[in-house]
């Protein structure tokens, strides 16, 4: 069965083109506008891998990232964050990665494949 | 710190010895020259930064001084001294780029005031020069991938949205405030964009220099020429004549455009004036401040345009028209937020006239607490907002100044996070007023400032060292709330932290009818 990617950005763009990116590349991809909406997809399901972007109008994400991992069942999901902020290296320190926008999508693809396999 | 080195040139022996006495005291070396010939030879062997040279002096006078040391390093900031009646020279001077002028008599606060501007252009320059570089390459290359798009668009679909594309290239140019040329490699104009036809008229065909030069041949050192037989950009001045027989000096950017293989087949080439860029350097100050917040958000819009791009590309790939359109649909709405962002800055650094509206007060300071609550969360700081609800209206211009409010409030935070004697910081932003004004404070308990900081506060660029941004924050901040017909007082002190307050008048300075509601003392308890 695919690997499930949620992928967390405020800009619609930027979640067509995630993605869109991860179903190209046979990933199942979900996807949600800011923390809170991501929190409430991780009720119902436990992605593979998170994508997370930092600045969001409601749970930002650091905010997103505290609730989260305080759930025994979620705190193992590998996060990438994924962040046009200046030093994002410094937001999540237990990130499994960051990538900085804009990204190039390789090595995106190249950085789950890492993570996930897939 | 470094003491700098200033370079004077002036032929009169007095002068010399006065003005060198009053730089030393301001903490400068200076080497002094007494005619422009010797001043030559100095800046030649030390490479001062800062030259003040007299205008009048035998032989090399000031303007022949100012333009060669301008062609040798044109980041050397030249300071004329002038006395009355030189208009003339002086506006010479200016196009020539020299950074200000004294005027005779020469008085130290003057010459101080004059040197303070000579170093917020420097810092500016510097800062606008981080800034472009880092956004140029990104935009560069993004515009080679536009520019492939627009080949996959010709060759796996042809048609309509090849045609699409090319126009759109076509309304970038015509939009530029620059002259635009296209020329083949026996250097005829093949293509202009609408300024350039504007100013020189429907030239297309016609060769290069006889339309930009007026000339029978080609110039010496032609760029364009270069940019064929290197196949790399070139970067230059020089002077255009209008048909008027007006003379521009312009800067001349040069980009090779290949449609298949490595020889460029064509040269793009843009003509930028010197008097607009001056313009725009007059500005530079106010363009910092975008700095920081733009170069987060363009890189948002950027992803957003791969995004768009990757869609069109991988739809086409799928053969899936409706994701083909969606892509099409995206990389639209994006180039167009990013022509926006761009006009904001053009429309920010041209001290734009407020566009003020009826704002609610308690609104307005919820929206300019948000800005900083993600940044305090992060790094456990209280925040408190105390504003009253019936706080009323008041007639700004709400974005303008709610930037500059933010600014005020990351200064808190920032004097916070400098604060290392304790874990535990607080800030607390409260809003009272009256029927004419609404007054803001901004309190942290941070590291606080000394006399000497809360001094320099005020003048442009103020930061200290460790902290991050722009600098020009509350430069900015104190400007717009001046333009609202406000003002800032700051009280500090150091170890006990500060409190800015800041009043801005309900009617914002001209406009008569705003509501006026009572506002209720909200600094207990709320």
């Amino acid at each position: 069965m695919a690997k499930k990617i949620l992928v967390v950005d405020d800009e619609h763009a930027v979640v067509r083109y995630m993605t869109t990116l991860f179903e190209d590349h046979g990933y199942e991809a979900i996807a949600a506008t800011d923390g809170a909406e991501a929190l409430k997809v991780l009720d119902e399901t436990v992605p593979d891998l998170i994508t997370l972007d930092l600045q969001m109008d409601k749970v930002w994400g650091p905010q997103f990232y505290r609730k989260m991992s305080k759930n025994q069942a979620l705190k193992e999901i590998p996060v990438i964050v994924v962040s046009g902020l200046a030093r994002p290296e410094l937001a999540i320190k237990k990130a499994a990665a960051v990538v900085s926008k804009p990204f190039d999508p390789d090595e995106l693809i190249r950085i789950v494949r890492d993570l996930i396999g897939g | 710190m470094n003491r700098q080195t200033i370079l004077l040139v002036d032929d009169e022996e007095d002068i010399r010895l006065v003005l060198s006495v009053a730089l030393n005291d301001m903490g400068y070396d200076v080497l002094a020259a007494e005619n422009g010939e010797e001043g030559l030879r100095l800046f030649r062997e030390k490479h001062p930064p800062i030259v003040i040279t007299d205008i009048k002096m035998p032989d090399i006078d000031g303007v022949d001084l100012l333009r060669m040391i301008k062609e040798e390093d044109p980041d050397t900031e030249v300071v004329m001294i002038t006395g009355h009646g030189d208009m003339d020279v002086a506006i010479q001077s200016f196009q020539q780029e020299a950074t200000d002028f004294i005027t005779k008599p020469i008085n130290v606060e003057n010459l101080e005031a004059s040197l303070q501007r000579v170093h917020e252009r420097i810092l500016a320059r510097e800062k606008l020069r981080e800034y472009t570089q880092s956004l140029e390459s990104m935009v560069y290359r993004k515009s080679e991938e536009l520019a492939g798009l627009e080949k996959i668009l010709e060759t796996e679909n042809g048609g309509p949205l090849a045609g699409d594309v090319v126009r759109r290239f076509q309304r970038l140019f015509d939009d530029l405030p620059c002259h635009v040329v296209v020329m083949d490699e026996e250097l005829v104009l093949t293509a202009v964009n609408r300024k350039f036809r504007r100013d020189f008229g429907d030239r297309e065909g016609e060769l290069c220099y006889h339309v930009l030069k007026n000339m029978e041949s080609p110039c010496t050192d032609c760029a364009v020429q270069a940019t064929f037989s290197t196949g790399g950009s070139q970067e230059g001045g020089g002077e255009i004549t209008t048909p008027d027989g007006e003379a521009h000096q312009v800067l001349v950017w040069t980009s090779p455009v290949r449609t298949s293989g490595q020889t460029p087949t064509h040269v793009l080439t843009l003509y930028t004036d010197m008097a607009q860029i001056q313009k725009v350097q007059d500005h530079l100050s106010s363009l910092g401040l975008m700095v920081g917040s733009i170069s987060h958000s363009i890189k948002g819009m950027l992803t957003g345009l791969d995004g768009g791009m990757y869609l069109l590309d991988s739809g086409l790939r799928k053969q899936d028209d409706a994701q083909v359109h969606e892509g099409l649909s995206v990389v639209k709405e994006m180039v167009g937020r990013i022509r926006n962002t761009v006009l904001d800055v053009l429309l920010f650094s041209k001290d734009r006239d407020l566009r003020k509206a009826g704002t609610s007060v308690a609104e307005f300071a919820e929206e300019a607490a948000r800005g900083i609550r993600s940044l305090v969360e992060e790094h456990g700081i209280a925040f408190s907002l105390e504003c009253p609800e019936d706080a009323g209206v008041f007639q700004v211009d709400a974005g303008l100044l709610r930037t500059a409010f933010v600014n005020v409030l990351e200064n808190a935070v920032d004097a916070c996070l400098e604060d290392k004697s304790r874990e535990d910081h607080r800030i607390a932003f409260r809003v009272r007023g009256d029927e004419d004004a609404v007054v803001f404070e901004v309190e942290d308990d941070g590291v606080g400032m000394d006399e000497e900081t809360r001094e320099k506060m005020a003048s442009l660029f103020f930061s200290s060292k460790d902290r991050k941004g722009t600098g020009l924050g509350l430069y900015i901040a104190n400007r717009t709330v001046r333009q609202h017909g406000g003002d800032i007082a700051v009280e500090s002190e150091p170890g006990r932290g500060t409190v800015f307050t800041i009043r801005i008048p309900r009617a914002a300075g001209t406009d008569k009818d705003a509501p006026r509601d009572t506002v209720a003392d909200c600094r207990e308890g709320s």
